[in-house]
Parts: C-alpha cells; structure tokens; sequence
C-alpha cells in the first residue's frame, strides 16, 4: 500500500499568545506536528507494517518547517516532500489544498491520508477540498482504519453515532486524533531519519493551479477572546457545598 | 441583484435540528436587514413532513430533494444535490450549522464550486460582496476576524450562536429535480453503528453534565446519569472517558468533538484542558466538581465545588431534587 500523508508545521496552542494590533504572535519555537497529521502517519505506519507498503509524508512551509518533516521521518515514514513555501506567504484551506493537488496530479497512490482539521485554524477544510480536486472519494474523521483487501474500512465519527465506510483505492480520508496514540521517535529512529530521502520542490515548480493558489478568504485580524471570570469557589463538608450550591443554582443563578 | 441566503437544514430520525433553525433564524434577520431572500433547502429521503414544519420558522422560500439514497450517511451523493441545488438557485451565500455531517461536505462543496468557506462561525454577517465574521482559532483561545468575497460563499455556524426565532409563513415549496447514479457512488456505506437516538441530543440540549477521568467506575457512571436525569440534561464526557469506552465517542465535548451552549454545564471530574473547554466555554452557568483545588476548570467555573465527586454527587443529587419538588 502506498500512503501520502500530507502534515502540517502548527504553533503549539498550549504556548502562550499574545495579540498586538491584530497580529498573533507566538513563540517560534513552539511549533509541533499537527497532533491529527500525527495521527494519521501513525495509523499509516501501522497499516504498512502489518500489510507491506510505503509511507511518504507532504509539508507546505517554509524553511523552518523541515524539522517537522524530520519528526514524521523519525516516526517511521520512509520519504518526505518538503514543498518550500516563503514565509511571509499566506495560504488559506483551498489555497493548500490548490498546491496539494497540483502535487499530487501525477503521483501514484492508494490512499492521501491527512488530519481532519489543523489544531491551530481548526478549519478542517483541506481534506475534502483536495478529494474534490483530484476527484477522489474520501471520508472524513476517521477514528479508525483497517485493511480490507484493496479497500479500506474506516470508521468514522458521526454526529450521532459511528458509521463504516468501505474506501475503494485510490481514495482520500482525514483522521481524528482520538484513533491512536502517535509513537514517540526513538533515537535510532531520529538518526536514521536524517538519511532519509527528502525531495524539496519550489511551488512554481508544480503546475499552473499551484502558482495560482493564495487565499479565497481574510484574516482581518486577531482579537482577544473575553475570558470567563472566575466565580466562586467552595471548599468544606461536600454536603454543606453540595447544598450551598444547588440553592445557588436555583436563586441566583436562575438555571434550575 | 440582491442577496440570497440558502439553510441547509440538518435532519436527524426525522426530526430538524435545532442548531439548523438557529442558522436560518439568523438569515432571516440578514435577509431582511439588506433586503434579500432567506431560502431553506432540505435533502433527505422523505422531505414532506419537514417541510411543512420549517414553515414555521419564515424562510421566503422552501427547497427540497428527496431520494432514497439519503437515507444511508454519504457524502457523495449529499455533495451532488448540494452542488445541484447551489447551481438551481444561485445563491450568495450558503449556511450550515456545524456539525459533523455538514464537516464532512463543506470543503468538497466549496472546491466543487471554486468559491470561498469559512468554517465553524461563532457570528457571521453580510459584507460587501461576501460575508464577514468571527470563528474561534487555536483550541479557541483566540478570535479570528474572517471575511470572504465571491458568490456563493459557503459558511458552517456553531450551534448555539443564534437564537431560534418562530415567525409563520406561507413560502412556496419547490421540489428540485435529482437524480443520483450509482456510478457517481464511489463510496459504499457498511453500516451506522451504535447511533443512538433516544437521548439528549448534546447539542441542544439546555443543561449538559459532563464526565471525565475523575469518573472511575460503573458508580461513578450511576452518578452522572442520576444527576443528568434530574436536571433533564444531556450527558457528555471528556476525550479520557471517550478513549476509554466508559461513554460513546459522539458525546465527547471539546476541540475534536461537539461545542455545546447550553444554560448549564456541570464537569464532573474534568480537569479543564483547552482542547475540552474549546468545546464548552461559551455554556452560560459553569459548574465544576473536581478534588483537586488547581484544577484549571476552576479559572472558568462560576461554581467550583472542590472535593471527591463520589462525595460531592450524592449529597448535590438529593439538594437538586428538593429543589426541583420545591418549585
Ligand atoms: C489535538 C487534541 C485534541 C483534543 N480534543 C479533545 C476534545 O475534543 N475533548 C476533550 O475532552 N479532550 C480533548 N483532548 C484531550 C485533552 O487535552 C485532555 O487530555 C482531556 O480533556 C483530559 O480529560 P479529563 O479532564 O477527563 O482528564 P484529566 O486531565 O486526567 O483530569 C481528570 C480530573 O479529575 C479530577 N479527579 C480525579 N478523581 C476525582 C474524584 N474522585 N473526584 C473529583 N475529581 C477527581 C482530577 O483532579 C483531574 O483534574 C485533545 C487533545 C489534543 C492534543
């Protein structure tokens, strides 16, 4: 089987943020593997090692972004595609999935796996945009993925309950993070990754759409979300709290 | 040409999801703040009932596609009658509620028509030539002020960010034609499995109470549904007790799982991770039940009863209770 898993370099949202004037800034320092582009090398991983194949893993970013397709490689992924981006351009879901799918245009593969959403934009655009653009069937939010001859099973979560999908090859799915638990890269695995082959291609270097791709929407600016104040808190017998409160909840608050 | 807004209405077992109603009570209010049209469109295998229902709700128009096959959870053949509809009624914008059915279609939609999303709304409005608003960015810890040009733009709104308004009228229904080939069907559903229908839908429902890791056993399981049914409350759980099997994985609340707002929300041993409270934060009553005094749920709770849940619940189930017979 071969996989495409297409990553993401994203600042870590438990590192602090600050807005000046609209922009966000965050630590560069701080920035990790999308934990659901995580998710889905690993689930890959898992389906080559049981049923043979190879995984190659795809990062638009910038120079700096390569230590995060390192990360994927020291996971296990065999090839890496870093399409360099600058840093200063600004790409929203279809303009990615534009770039992706100038990439993938005359690529072989069974499945383009990525994570359902970015943890940073929360978007979760990007999957099925590239699907439709390569006019491939997909499924989204996968918690899990099994090997069903050429197919995959994938299980997926619904708004009510969980649905099996049967994915014929090749097809496109998105991952949830609550499928499995990434590996953590060994040492032998961060040393080995070093020597793995990593193509580096220029976006003008894919065709026309590619070129093309920039943003269908604006980020006009960042603002602070108003923070819950803090109320009261209450520490004693859990019965006197326990009674305290339900009256609260009744006479001063007014939901019960 | 003035604009017109189109409502993807969500139904499930037959029945319009509130949040659905929210998105198209707010384009009503566009509509007749700028002079548009507010349609709803209804895509299921059996339209009728619902459509007479939406009524009520004073869409200026009524749109439906009804064929067997949507019976099954495809996004194949709900993205062509979408891109069908779109193409029939040439709206300038299209607006669902967030949910995971809609997730799945959003982006496809978008690219199938070339035009602009802009995902998981917490307030929208219309600008010039597109539409303007605000979605929660980075576990919603920030704000982000988005807008998108073009026509159609295609928008997904969380629940409860709009409130239901009911305003009767007597819109036209109109039935678009749709045919759906098999050879279009390049994905085969299995199954649905575990989907339950008899309870609370969490995102509607007005009290939620919400379990997490501190919830150890078949006991502490007993506690939460019993103060659940007192409160008439939806139950959910944190991703520890979803990955765990105590709770079904469509009840996890958070980043990943569902936004609830509801008058009230009780965590029960969660600690308040941002990936959890991305999903609850916007609850209007914060209650949290945790032993430990520096859990971070307490930074956003407006009632923090530190101590064992085991110990807490039941003495705080019985108050409940004569509260509630006391009315
Ligand atoms: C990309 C990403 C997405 C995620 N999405 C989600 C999501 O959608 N939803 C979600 O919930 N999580 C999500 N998570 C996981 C999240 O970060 C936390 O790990 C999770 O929310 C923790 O759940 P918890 O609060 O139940 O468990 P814990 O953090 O383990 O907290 C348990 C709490 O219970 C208290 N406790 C223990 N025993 C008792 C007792 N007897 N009485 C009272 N209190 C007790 C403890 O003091 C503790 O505070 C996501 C993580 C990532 C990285």
């Amino acid at each position: 089987m071969k996989f495409y898993v297409c990553i993401k370099q994203v600042p870590d949202v438990n590192a602090p943020l600050q807005i000046k004037e609209g922009h966000l800034i965050q630590d560069s320092d701080r920035n990790i593997l999308n934990a659901y582009d995580a998710s889905a090398v690993e689930e890959a991983l898992v389906l080559t090692e049981k049923h043979g194949g190879e995984v190659e893993v795809v990062l638009i970013g910038s120079e700096k972004a390569k230590e995060t397709l390192r990360k994927a490689l020291a996971m296990g992924a065999h090839k890496g595609t870093h399409i360099l981006s600058d840093a200063d351009e600004t790409y929203d879901s279809y303009g990615y999935a534009q770039i992706l799918a100038a990439f993938f245009k005359d690529k072989e593969y069974d499945y383009i796996s990525c994570g359902k959403q970015s943890q940073d934009t929360d978007a979760g655009l990007t999957g099925s945009m590239l699907a439709e653009m390569l006019n491939l069937p997909y499924t989204t939010n996968a918690v899990g993925l099994v090997a069903n001859g050429e197919s995959l099973v994938v299980k997926r979560q619904g708004d009510t309950g969980q649905e099996m999908i049967e994915l014929p090859s090749p097809g496109l799915v998105t991952c949830s993070n609550d499928m499995n638990d990434p590996r953590i890269p060994s040492l032998k695995g961060i040393m080995q990754s070093k020597r793995k082959p990593v193509d580096t291609i220029a976006i003008s270097d894919l065709s026309g759409s590619a070129s093309e791709a920039g943003a269908k929407t604006t980020i006009l600016a960042y603002e602070e979300k108003p923070e819950r104040e803090p109320g009261k808190k209450f520490e004693g017998e859990p019965e006197d709290i326990a009674r305290e409160v339900a009256r609260l909840l009744d006479t001063e608050a007014n939901v019960i | 040409m003035s604009t017109q807004l189109l409502t993807y209405i969500s139904v499930n077992d037959g029945k319009i999801k509130r949040s659905s109603l929210e998105v198209l009570s707010r384009c009503n209010q566009l509509a007749e703040k700028h002079g548009g049209t507010s349609a709803a469109i209804v895509i299921s295998d059996s339209v009728s009932g619902i459509a007479d229902e939406l009524k009520q709700y004073g869409p200026s128009a009524i749109y439906t596609i009804e064929d067997p096959i949507f019976k099954n959870h495809l996004n194949t053949p709900l993205l062509r009658a979408m891109s069908k509809a779109v193409e029939e009624i040439q709206p300038s914008v299209v607006a669902f509620a967030s949910t995971e059915g809609s997730k799945d279609i959003l982006g496809a939609l978008a690219a199938n028509k070339k035009a602009a999303a802009l995902p998981d709304m917490s307030e929208f409005e219309l600008s010039d030539g597109g539409v303007k608003g605000k979605r929660p960015v980075m576990a919603s810890k920030i704000i982000s002020a988005v807008e998108a040009t073009g026509s159609p733009v295609f928008i997904s709104v969380r629940s409860g960010s709009y409130d239901v308004a009911e305003n009767e009228t007597n819109p036209e229904i109109t039935s678009i034609p749709f045919s759906f080939s098999d050879d279009d069907l390049k994905i085969t559903l299995r199954e649905i499995i575990s989907a339950s229908s008899d309870r609370i839908d969490l995102n509607e429902a007005e009290a939620v109470v919400a379990a997490g890791r501190g919830v150890k056993d078949e006991e502490g399981r007993e506690l939460i549904s019993e103060l659940a049914s007192v409160l008439n409350a939806g139950i959910g759980a944190s991703r520890a007790l979803t990955e765990a099997g105590a709770y079904d994985p469509s009840l996890q609340i958070g980043q990943t799982g569902k936004v609830v707002s509801p008058q009230l929300y009780i965590g029960v041993g969660i600690s308040g991770a941002i990936q959890h409270v991305a999903g609850m934060a916007n609850s209007k009553v914060v209650v949290a039940i945790n032993k430990d005094p520096d859990a971070p749920i307490f930074d956003i709770a407006d009632y923090g009863l530190v101590g064992d849940l085991y110990k807490v619940l039941p003495p705080f189930i019985e108050e409940l209770k004569k509260v509630k017979s006391e009315k």
